[in-house]
C-alpha cells in the first residue's frame, strides 16, 4: 500500500505488440515489428538487446525463439512499459491471454462450448453451457502471476473474471434443468443464483487461495456483466462474498459501460470488496459530469476506497494533465476524503495503440501528481 | 382456433458463416464471397423452416447486423451510431443517430431482405422493428418530439409494408420489446395507437403483429390489445399469460415458448399443457407458436435443436382440438 495521496493503478488488458502476434506463430518479424520491438527495448529495456535469442527474433530466425519465450518477452515488456509511466500497482497487460471469458472456462468441469454468438456486426464469441456440476480442474493464472511477482518492481494487481460475468455469459443447463415446470423469470433467477455462487466457491476461491499463497496481495475481479441485469445485482455481491470468504487479500470490483445507478445498494452487500474501479471519464463528455454517479456512494454511505477511471479508453485522444487532475480534484469534493482515490484507466486500454496509450498512462500519472501538489499548497 | 409456429426473430450465422465473416474483417476473403455465402446459408434457413412447419419463412435475417442497421443506413436523416447495449443481454447493435425528421427511401428495405429464392422457399414474413422500439432507442437529434418521431415511424413502415406486400410478402411481425420493458403512457401510448393505425391502412389486409420480449407485457397489456394488429405475441419467459386479461374481441395470440437465453431444451409436452391452458382462457382466433425472442442469442446448432421441438408442439396442439 502505497501512503501518497491519489496512487496510480493499471486496470486490464493492453494492445498485443505485433512482434508478440508473429513471433508466437513462429513467422518472421517484417520491418516494423522490428523497429517497434527495438524502439521500445531501448525505452524499456526488457530484454538485453545482445541476447542471441533476441537477435534471432529480429533477424530472420524468429521461429527458432519459441512461443513461450515471446511470451515471457511481451509479459516484461508491459511490465517495464506500466512500470515507466508511473504506476504504483502494475500486471502484464494480460500479455499472455486472448480473452476473459473461455480461457478460465476451460479450466473448469460442467462446461461445454456450444458455437459462436454474434456480440455486434462481425464480431462473435465462444459461448459455453453449464451442463454439470461446477469443479476447477486447476487454479489458473497462477504461473502468470508468479512471472509477474518475480519481475515486478512495483505491486502487481491481478485482474481475474469474476464469477456472476462467467455465469452470464454462459448458459445455464445444469440449475435450470434442477427445476421442474416452465422456467418463468422467477426459476431462472433461482437458477442463475445457483450457477453464479458455483462458480464463484468451486472455481474462482480455490484459484484465488492458490494465488495469495503465491504472494498475490491485490487481486481486481472484473464483473463487466454485473450491469448487464441490475436487478441481480445482489447475485454479483453474494458471489463476490462466496469467492472471496476467508481469504487475506485487497480485493477491488471492475465494472465498465453500464447504468451504475440501479446496482444500488445491493451491489454494496459485497462486503468484502475493498475498493470499486469504475468507468466514469468515458461518461464525462459533451457538458455532463461523468463523477456526479459518486454521490451514490455518499447516499449510501459506502465510505470504500474507488478507483477513479480518469481516460477513456475509446479515444485516440491523449488527456491532458489538467484535465486528469481536474477529474480526481472532482471527485475528492464529491467523496470529501481524497485518500480513498486511487486513479486508473477507465478500462484496458487494448483497443488503443500502445504509443497513445502509453502518452495517456504518462498524462495519467503527471495528473496525480499535480492534484498531489495542489493539495500539498492546501496543506502547506 | 387456427395454430402456427414461425420464427419470430433474427436466427443466428452457421458457424460457416461466423468464420466467413470474421475472415472478411480480417481482409483473408472477398464481400462477393461473404455475399454468396449469406444467400446460400438464408435458403437453408428458408428449407428449415419449410421442413420444421414454420410459416410463413423468414430467411433467417442473417445480413442484418442489428434491427435497426437497413434503416440507419438506407433512410434519410440517419447515421450510424455507437455500439449500445441491446437490452440486457450481451449483444450490442449501432445506435442510429437522427439528425433531421426520417424519410424512407423506397426499394433500400426490400434490398436488405432476402431475394425470391430459386432453390428453396421464398421467404414472405418480414421482421420489422416496431415504431415505438425504434423511436425510443435512436438518438433523436431531429428536434421532434418522440410522440411525433413514433408517429412518423410508423407512417413510414406502412409505406414499407405496402411495398413488401406487392412484391409478395403476406405477413409483417413489428419487434417491440422497448414496449413491455418501458411502456409508454398518455400521449406516448396514443402515438403508439395511432402508428400502428397508419400500418394497419397500408397492409390492406396482410397479417400484423406485434411481438414483445425482453419484459413482462403485463403492465403494457391495455395498450397492446388496443394495437389494431392481427395478433400480439408475449415471451413467456418473462409473461405469466394466464393473468393477461382476455381481449374483448376475439383475435390473434402469440406465444413466445423457446427461450434463446438458454440452450436447455423446452419440453414439447410442457409447452403444449402450458400453451392450451393460455389458449383456452384468450380464446385467440389464431395461435402463433414461436421463439419468445430472437434465436441469435444462441449459436446455430444449439438453435437448430430447440427450433426442432415445434412441429411436436403443434401436433400436441392441434391433437387437443387447438387444430384449424
Amino acid at each position: 500500500m502505497t501512503d501518497r495521496l491519489f496512487p496510480t493503478q493499471e486496470i486490464g488488458s493492453l494492445m498485443k505488440p505485433r512482434w508478440q502476434l508473429l513471433g508466437q506463430r513462429g513467422e518472421p518479424l517484417d520491418t516494423a515489428a522490428q523497429t517497434d520491438f527495438a524502439r521500445w527495448n531501448d525505452l524499456l529495456h526488457f530484454v538485453p538487446g545482445d541476447d542471441p535469442m533476441v537477435r534471432k527474433f529480429l533477424g530472420d530466425r524468429s521461429r527458432e525463439v519459441g512461443a513461450d519465450t515471446v511470451r515471457d518477452w511481451a509479459a516484461l515488456f508491459m511490465i517495464r512499459y506500466l512500470e515507466a509511466t508511473g504506476l504504483d500497482r502494475v500486471y502484464d497487460g494480460e500479455a499472455r491471454r486472448i480473452e476473459m471469458y473461455e480461457y478460465p472456462v476451460r479450466q473448469m468441469r460442467g462446461f461445454q462450448f456450444l458455437g459462436h454468438v454474434r456480440s455486434f456486426d462481425n464480431k462473435y464469441y465462444l459461448k459455453a453451457a453449464g451442463t454439470g456440476e461446477v469443479r476447477l480442474d486447476r487454479p489458473y493464472h497462477v504461473e502468470e502471476f508468479e512471472f509477474v511477482r518475480d519481475h515486478a518492481k512495483a505491486t502487481p494487481k491481478l485482474p481475474i473474471t469474476g464469477p456472476y460475468t462467467l455465469a452470464d455469459w454462459s448458459y445455464n443447463e445444469y440449475y435450470l434443468r434442477r427445476h421442474e415446470g416452465w422456467k418463468g423469470p422467477e426459476v431462472r433467477r433461482s437458477a442463475q443464483r445457483d450457477f453464479v455462487v458455483e462458480i464463484a466457491k468451486q472455481a474462482i476461491r480455490p484459484t484465488l487461495a492458490a494465488l495469495i499463497e503465491k504472494g498475490c496481495k491485490v487481486i481486481q475481479i472484473d464483473e463487466p456483466a454485473a450491469g448487464t441485469h441490475p436487478h441481480e445485482a445482489e447475485i454479483v455481491a453474494e458471489a463476490f462474498n462466496a469467492a472471496t470468504e476467508g481469504l487475506d487479500a485487497e480485493f477491488s470490483m471492475h465494472i465498465c459501460f453500464s447504468d451504475y445507478r440501479p446496482l444500488f445498494p445491493a451491489l454494496l452487500e459485497a462486503k468484502r470488496c475493498t475498493q470499486w474501479a469504475w468507468e466514469f471519464a468515458n461518461r464525462d463528455t459533451d457538458g455532463r459530469d461523468g463523477y456526479e454517479i459518486l454521490k451514490m456512494f455518499n447516499e449510501y454511505g459506502d465510505t470504500r476506497q474507488i478507483g477513479l477511471g480518469v481516460l477513456d479508453p475509446h479515444r485516440d485522444e491523449v488527456e491532458s494533465p489538467e484535465r486528469v487532475k481536474d477529474r480526481i480534484l472532482r471527485a475528492v469534493k464529491i467523496l470529501g476524503d481524497p485518500r480513498r482515490i486511487w486513479v486508473n484507466p477507465d478500462c484496458g486500454l487494448r483497443t488503443r495503440r500502445l504509443d497513445i496509450a502509453y502518452a495517456k498512462l504518462q498524462n495519467m500519472d503527471r495528473g496525480a501528481k499535480l492534484a498531489r501538489a495542489e493539495f500539498a499548497s492546501r496543506a502547506g | 382456433m387456427q395454430t402456427v409456429t414461425s420464427l419470430t426473430g433474427a436466427f443466428p450465422r452457421s458457424e460457416v458463416l461466423v468464420e466467413a465473416t470474421r475472415d472478411l474483417d480480417r481482409g483473408r476473403t472477398t464481400p462477393e464471397a461473404v455475399q454468396e455465402l449469406v444467400l446460400r446459408t438464408e435458403a437453408d434457413v428458408a428449407r428449415l423452416e419449410e421442413r420444421l412447419g414454420l410459416e410463413p419463412p423468414t430467411g433467417g435475417y442473417l445480413r442484418w447486423q442489428d434491427l435497426f442497421r437497413p434503416f440507419a443506413e438506407t433512410w434519410e436523416g440517419f447515421t450510424v451510431g455507437p455500439l449500445t447495449r441491446w437490452f440486457e443481454t450481451n449483444q450490442f447493435y449501432r445506435q442510429p443517430i437522427l439528425h433531421a425528421p426520417p424519410a424512407r427511401v423506397p426499394g433500400a428495405i426490400a434490398s436488405w431482405l432476402p431475394p425470391a429464392g430459386k432453390s428453396g422457399p421464398h421467404p414472405r414474413k418480414a421482421i420489422l422493428p416496431g415504431p415505438y422500439t425504434f423511436s425510443g432507442l435512436v438518438d433523436n437529434r431531429s428536434g421532434e418530439t418522440s410522440e411525433a418521431l413514433t408517429h412518423r415511424l410508423g407512417r413510414l413502415l406502412g409505406e414499407e409494408v405496402h411495398e413488401l406486400h406487392l412484391a409478395g410478402y403476406t405477413a409483417f411481425q413489428f419487434q417491440q420489446p422497448l414496449l413491455v420493458s418501458h411502456p409508454p403512457e398518455g400521449v406516448r401510448a396514443e402515438a403508439v395507437v395511432a402508428a400502428y393505425k397508419a400500418i394497419e391502412t397500408a397492409a390492406a389486409g396482410a397479417t400484423t403483429a406485434v411481438w414483445t420480449f425482453f419484459g413482462d407485457a403485463q403492465p403494457s397489456w391495455p395498450l397492446l390489445t388496443r394495437l389494431p394488429v392481427s395478433l400480439v405475441g408475449v415471451d413467456l419467459s418473462e409473461t405469466d399469460a394466464l393473468k393477461l386479461a382476455p381481449s374483448t374481441e376475439r383475435r390473434g395470440l402469440g406465444l413466445g415458448v423457446i427461450d434463446p437465453r438458454t440452450s436447455l431444451v423446452e419440453d414439447p409436452a410442457e409447452v403444449v399443457r402450458l400453451a392450451r391452458s393460455i389458449a383456452e382462457r384468450h380464446r385467440p382466433s389464431t395461435l402463433w407458436i414461436g421463439p419468445g425472442a430472437p434465436l441469435d442469442l444462441l449459436p446455430w446448432e444449439p438453435a437448430t435443436r430447440k427450433l426442432h421441438g415445434l412441429p411436436a408442439v403443434r401436433q400436441g396442439l392441434e391433437s387437443l382440438g387447438g387444430g384449424s
